[in-house]
């Protein structure tokens, strides 16, 4: 029964070690290759930056479409990490995608707050800067309405700007893969344990918390993968797409942001350790944020394997929202492969499209 | 085609993604106990306050040897940024005036595409 798998297998030797060789020789041209040239150029989809100030870019994507949805699109973007995530290159761009299907693109993006923006507070984020850039959409597009869609802690901040401007103008909210429990991060929740992690000493001692220490904490949650993935990068360096995808990925997981000293005290002691979004007593610069106030039309996007945003951490957004239009959209994928990967590419952004498209008219 | 299951490269890549799982995971219940979290926050507190006295020594150190230190930088700084945003400042509303002198009588408005769009019909392509 055996014998004629076994006969194959044995004819197609030469083959596979031609194959191996073929590979090998490629790896050795492929890996010079590598080393004396840059990856590709990531976000260059046209655009006019309208604001900066500091840590805040305020982008406009120009419209490729010939007639475009009323209601205009802000992104906001995690503040650890740089927009760019959104804009890989072309075929592989959320922003070029909206921009195809006829939505208005807006991003909130960021870089490194410098040392004296170490005093940066949560109510700058959600109280000035969300307020700020919606005024200049607003302005720009000649429209009231807007839809926000927040990244990872940009979803967070887009939650605290919708529940204390609940009267408007957050016409739909999209949330990315948004931690609400942060309980349920556990191993952020051990790392930062009251007991042990001193953030006073720590943002007095040296102001901006560092890239370093933030990607340090994200490289922690998988200790092995970095060293791996160089691994797989040998193996598969005759490949030019996974070479490709691979230093797109790198740069931006390596191009992490410093986060403002005491933006970072606030999120390690309301969110960290009193979890005060959770238990709806969270408050910025004296104004209460209740996730149970908005009550626009909401989707959330979560990824089913996301090691740094564990589905247990978002799964009570939808049911703490307000809003009776509210859905929860569950993806193969990771934090980062369920917005910007292959995945996304096929699930994510149809579906958003999908929903989005009947709520921007 | 060759079986898969006996094929080398195939078997190597099982291999590493597995070994990678198991240290991940193995790691992971590691990192979660109380006891890391002390001395991972002992060892960075450690890190933080050495990291603050060498910033003064060196601070002192630059001053003596008549450089500016990093107070001054940090000063500079910020007149260069409040010059970078004037300049933006300027730049968006040079911008604004160019589109609105190319555009057409009816404003700059009318040279954006018409927000009119709607989404496809039910079971449109797109």
């Amino acid at each position: 029964m055996n014998a004629p798998a076994a006969a194959l297998d044995l004819a197609s030797i030469p083959e596979r070690i031609q194959s191996e060789v073929q590979r090998a020789i490629q790896r050795s041209i492929k890996g010079v290759e590598y080393i004396s040239s840059s990856g590709p150029a990531l976000g260059s989809t046209p655009k006019d930056v309208l604001l900066s100030r500091g840590t805040l870019n305020l982008y406009h994507y120009r419209p490729i479409a010939d007639e475009i949805y009323r209601v205009p699109i802000l992104i906001v973007m995690a503040t650890t990490n740089r927009g760019y995530i959104l804009d890989m290159v072309p075929g592989q761009s959320f922003i070029e995608f909206l921009l195809k299907r006829g939505y208005d693109v807006y991003m909130m993006d960021w870089t490194a707050p410098k040392p004296e923006e170490k005093s940066l507070r949560m109510e700058d984020y959600v109280l000035d800067f969300i307020p700020d850039c919606v005024r200049r959409v607003q302005q720009d597009s000649g429209e009231t309405d807007v839809t926000v869609i927040g990244y990872c802690f940009g979803g967070v901040l887009s939650l605290l700007y919708g529940s204390i401007f609940n009267d408007g103008p957050m016409k739909n909210l999209i949330c990315f893969t948004t931690p609400i429990d942060f309980r349920e991060m556990k191993l952020f929740s051990n790392f930062s344990d009251r007991r042990y992690f001193d953030v006073d000493r720590l943002v007095d001692s040296i102001g901006n918390v560092p890239p370093e220490m933030i990607l340090s904490s994200f490289e922690m949650l998988r200790p092995a993968s970095r060293a791996l993935s160089q691994v797989n990068l040998w193996e598969n360096i005759w490949n030019d797409e996974y070479v490709k995808a691979y230093r797109m990925m790198d740069r931006w997981g390596t191009d992490t942001l410093p986060l403002a000293g005491e933006y970072f005290r606030a999120i390690t002691k309301d969110l960290m350790w009193d979890n005060k979004l959770f238990n709806d007593t969270m408050s910025v610069g004296g104004r209460a944020a209740k996730i149970a106030d908005i009550k626009v039309p909401i989707l959330h996007a979560v990824a089913e394997h996301d090691h740094i945003v564990p589905y247990d951490a978002a799964k009570h957004l939808i049911a703490k929202v307000g809003s009776s239009d509210k859905e929860e959209v569950i993806l193969k994928g990771g934090h980062v492969s369920v917005v910007a990967g292959a995945n996304a590419i096929k699930r994510l952004w149809p579906k958003l499209d999908n929903w989005l498209g009947k709520r921007s008219t | 085609m060759a079986d898969k299951g006996n094929d080398p490269a195939v078997i190597w890549q099982t291999m590493i993604g597995e070994m990678e799982k198991g240290f991940n995971s193995f790691a992971n219940q590691a990192m979660a106990s109380p006891e890391f979290s002390k001395v991972m926050n002992q060892v960075g507190g450690a890190t933080a306050g050495a990291q603050k006295q060498l910033g003064e020594l060196m601070e002192k150190y630059l001053v003596s040897m008549n450089l500016p230190s990093r107070a001054q930088m940090v000063g500079m700084a910020e007149r260069i940024q409040g010059i970078e945003g004037q300049l933006n400042e300027i730049k968006a509303m040079l911008h604004q005036i160019h589109h609105n002198s190319l555009a057409p009588e009816g404003g700059y408005g009318a040279a954006r595409p018409p927000r009119t769009k709607r989404p496809p019909s039910e079971g449109e392509q797109k």
